[in-house]
């Protein structure tokens, strides 16, 4: 099930004599035990006194490596198990079982040593002092992470300069966009230099355009730092914008792992042909060509398997007149979702936990772990 | 907007590329954490939380004004009680003046308590249920520490001057009583502080123990709740107890297993010395014992903590 593929080689990694691997999680599992709420009221009074506590697995035996330099995304559905990992790799939780090292520590005992040396923004959660100016925050983080004055103040102009944040920097926090909000947590995150970043959807919720200037900010500072990203998002644009390497996780477990080309390659099997007719005559008789998926005449979409499109447009253009033509590739998401049922349905064939039970009772709790 | 990003990358990108890439043992250069970090940490603490408050200014001073008429009630409350009696408790010494020295120590204790250990007990709670003890626990300094000290509330202090008046206005008196009057030297202010703190040092533990169990119940709303049981019992003089079944049970309880009897009972006997001449053997060993309670207590709400913290199950996404 697992496609394991070697990540490219990177120039640094040759000059660099270290061969370890930055990250390397093996055979790492989290289960949760959950508290069973029964609906009604009478059901509730007897939870006070009798619980039924049902598990889940979040993580189920998952092992990765990243080498450093990498910009990783986790991609998956709700409740996955992406920010179950972030969260084991930052050291905020412990698994259940299973070994990790992030360059050389491992995350859960907290050493101030390794704690130093990353960093997790969640678009979820803010860590910025609500009622004050971020500036205040950045303040605190100096002297947490112990950054000498004129690092830090280099470390905040640039990021302010490459965010555009100077303006904003007097303003609490709480009177903030979202969009502004997440560029002043991504700046703290990075105050201290982290060598690797954890990046928790850190787009959730952002418009297109502030979503846009993260991924350009992302993209520029991992390239010129070279430092090692893992981010997790539901936006395929992040992922096509950022990431070379995509490992899919879905029900605790990694599905795919390779190069988002890779995907595509073996999963997106059809192309879209869109066409604009100058004469719509015979067009009923286009879809001998492919799956008609939309036809509003002059325009006709049509799936066509990706080895006939060759064939096929010379066909089509033989016969017909045509006023415009282009073939694309269909949306990433569709590849996607297309991928996570395809998960689903090879667990539900096993004989485990129906899916729609566990849903609902994460919903219940009120505490959805990814 | 977006331009704007777009374009800046390449003006900065020069100075950023100059710096040398960081390397992987960069961050074990700086290895101290010693006692300056720490100072500088709660310094800021105090700088946010002091901007903060002036940022609600009206809000900050109807909680002073609130909670000074508050203590204020309660000193003309004494002054009834006091309008009856002459002591509480017979031969303990508690007189007004003992009593008022008493009672402005208890002030004293509860002011700092407010204003710095139970909002961040709370807020500590709530980090827990929210998921935010994330970022509390990314930090490479003792989460404990940070966890205790960034939320102060500021207006709680008002009670603070408050309790220090009355303490000053009761010992003076107490000097100027012509039939048995109070010596002080240095040495028992210096006790008198020293075991303020280790009272304050005694609450805090117990709260921050309280605290930490929200981890494993999920959310623990009645911190609050049990912090008004707790002072309801520690500002009477112990005496009050000491008497009768229930009464030495009580006095028992709070002495040894929640050992919050002490924490104002000591410093209070030692500055206002109800049976002087002198302070009596009994005041000593309730010293000793507060010494030893004080580093137990500390040691506990650690162990808790830590304990507890291996637990924590960081809520939602």
């Amino acid at each position: 099930m697992v496609t394991r593929i070697a990540p490219p080689e990177k120039p640094w990694r040759l000059a660099s004599p270290k061969t370890m691997p930055l990250i390397e999680i093996d055979q790492l599992s989290k289960h949760y035990q959950v508290y069973q709420k029964q609906e009604g009221l009478w059901a509730s009074v007897r939870g006070l006194f009798h619980r039924q506590y049902r598990q889940i697995t979040a993580l189920d035996a998952i092992s990765l490596q990243v080498e450093r330099g990498e910009f990783v995304a986790f991609l998956g559905p709700n409740g996955a198990g992406k920010t179950t990992t972030l969260k084991i790799l930052s050291g905020v939780i412990h698994p259940t079982s299973g070994t990790c090292r992030v360059m050389g520590h491992v995350p859960w005992q907290r050493a101030n040593a390794y704690r130093r040396r990353f960093a997790l923004v969640m678009g979820q959660k803010n860590q910025l002092w609500w009622d004050l100016p971020a500036q205040e925050s950045f303040r605190l983080h100096q002297h947490i992470y112990q950054i000498p004055a004129e690092q830090f103040q280099a470390t905040r102009d640039e990021l302010v300069d490459l965010l555009g944040l100077a303006k904003l920097m007097r303003q609490p926090v709480r009177e903030l966009s979202l969009g502004e909000r997440m560029k002043m947590e991504l700046t703290a995150a990075l105050l201290h230099r982290p060598e690797i970043l954890f990046l928790d959807e850190p787009t959730i919720g952002l418009d297109v355009v502030a979503q846009h200037n993260i991924q350009q900010f992302l993209k520029h500072y991992q390239e010129v730092r070279s430092i090692t990203i893992l981010l997790t998002s539901h936006y395929m644009k992040d992922i096509e914008a950022l990431c070379q390497r995509v490992v899919i996780i879905n029900e605790g477990r990694i599905q795919f792992d390779g190069s988002l080309a890779e995907i595509v390659g073996k999963f997106d099997q059809e192309r879209i042909v869109s066409l604009r007719l100058a004469d719509t005559t015979g067009i009923a008789d286009l879809q001998q060509f492919g799956r008609v998926t939309r036809s509003q005449p002059p325009q006709v979409q049509l799936r066509i398997p990706r080895s006939q499109v060759t064939s096929a447009l010379t066909e089509i253009l033989n016969r017909y007149q045509v006023d415009d033509v282009s073939v694309s590739d269909p949306p990433l998401e569709e590849v996607f979702a297309h991928l996570f049922t395809q998960g689903r349905e090879a667990t539900d064939q096993g004989a485990s936990a129906p899916k729609e039970d566990m849903a609902g009772s994460r919903r219940l709790t009120g505490e959805a772990r990814h | 907007m977006a331009d704007d990003v777009r374009t800046k990358p390449q003006q900065s990108a020069n100075r950023i590329v100059n710096e040398p890439i960081p390397d992987a043992t960069a961050g074990d250069g700086i290895t101290g954490t010693g006692p300056l970090v720490y100072w500088r940490v709660f310094r800021t603490f105090v700088r946010n939380s002091l901007v903060r408050s002036m940022g609600f200014r009206a809000n900050f001073w109807l909680e002073c004004v609130s909670s000074v008429c508050w203590t204020i009630m309660n000193l003309v409350f004494f002054k009834i009680v006091f309008s009856y009696t002459d002591s509480i408790g017979r031969n303990t010494g508690w007189g007004e003046n003992e009593f008022f020295v008493f009672l402005g120590t208890t002030w004293i204790i509860t002011a700092l308590i407010q204003t710095f250990v139970m909002p961040n007990a709370q807020e500590f709670s709530e980090l827990i249920r929210t998921g935010h003890l994330d970022f509390a626990l990314l930090k490479p300094i003792d989460t404990q520490f940070l966890i205790s000290f960034p939320q102060m509330v500021w207006s709680n202090l008002a009670n603070l001057f408050l309790g220090i008046l009355l303490v000053g206005y009761a010992v003076l008196r107490l000097m100027a009583d012509e039939s048995n009057p109070l010596t002080l030297g240095f040495t028992q202010v210096g006790l008198y502080l020293f075991f303020i703190l280790c009272g304050l040092v005694i609450l805090y533990s117990v709260m921050i123990a309280m605290a930490s169990t929200s981890i494993w119940l999920g959310r623990n709303q009645t911190l609050y709740t049990f912090w008004f049981y707790l002072t309801n019992f520690y500002r009477q003089p112990m005496e009050i107890y000491q008497q009768g079944m229930w009464g030495w049970t009580l006095w028992g309880f709070f002495t040894f297993v929640i050992p919050i009897l002490l924490v104002v009972n000591v410093p209070a006997r030692i500055l206002a010395e109800p049976l002087r001449p002198g302070l009596d053997e009994r005041t000593w060993s309730l010293a000793g014992l507060t010494l030893l309670v004080t580093l137990l207590m500390l040691g506990l709400s650690r162990w808790v903590f830590q304990a507890a913290l291996t637990s924590y199950r960081s809520a939602s996404s």
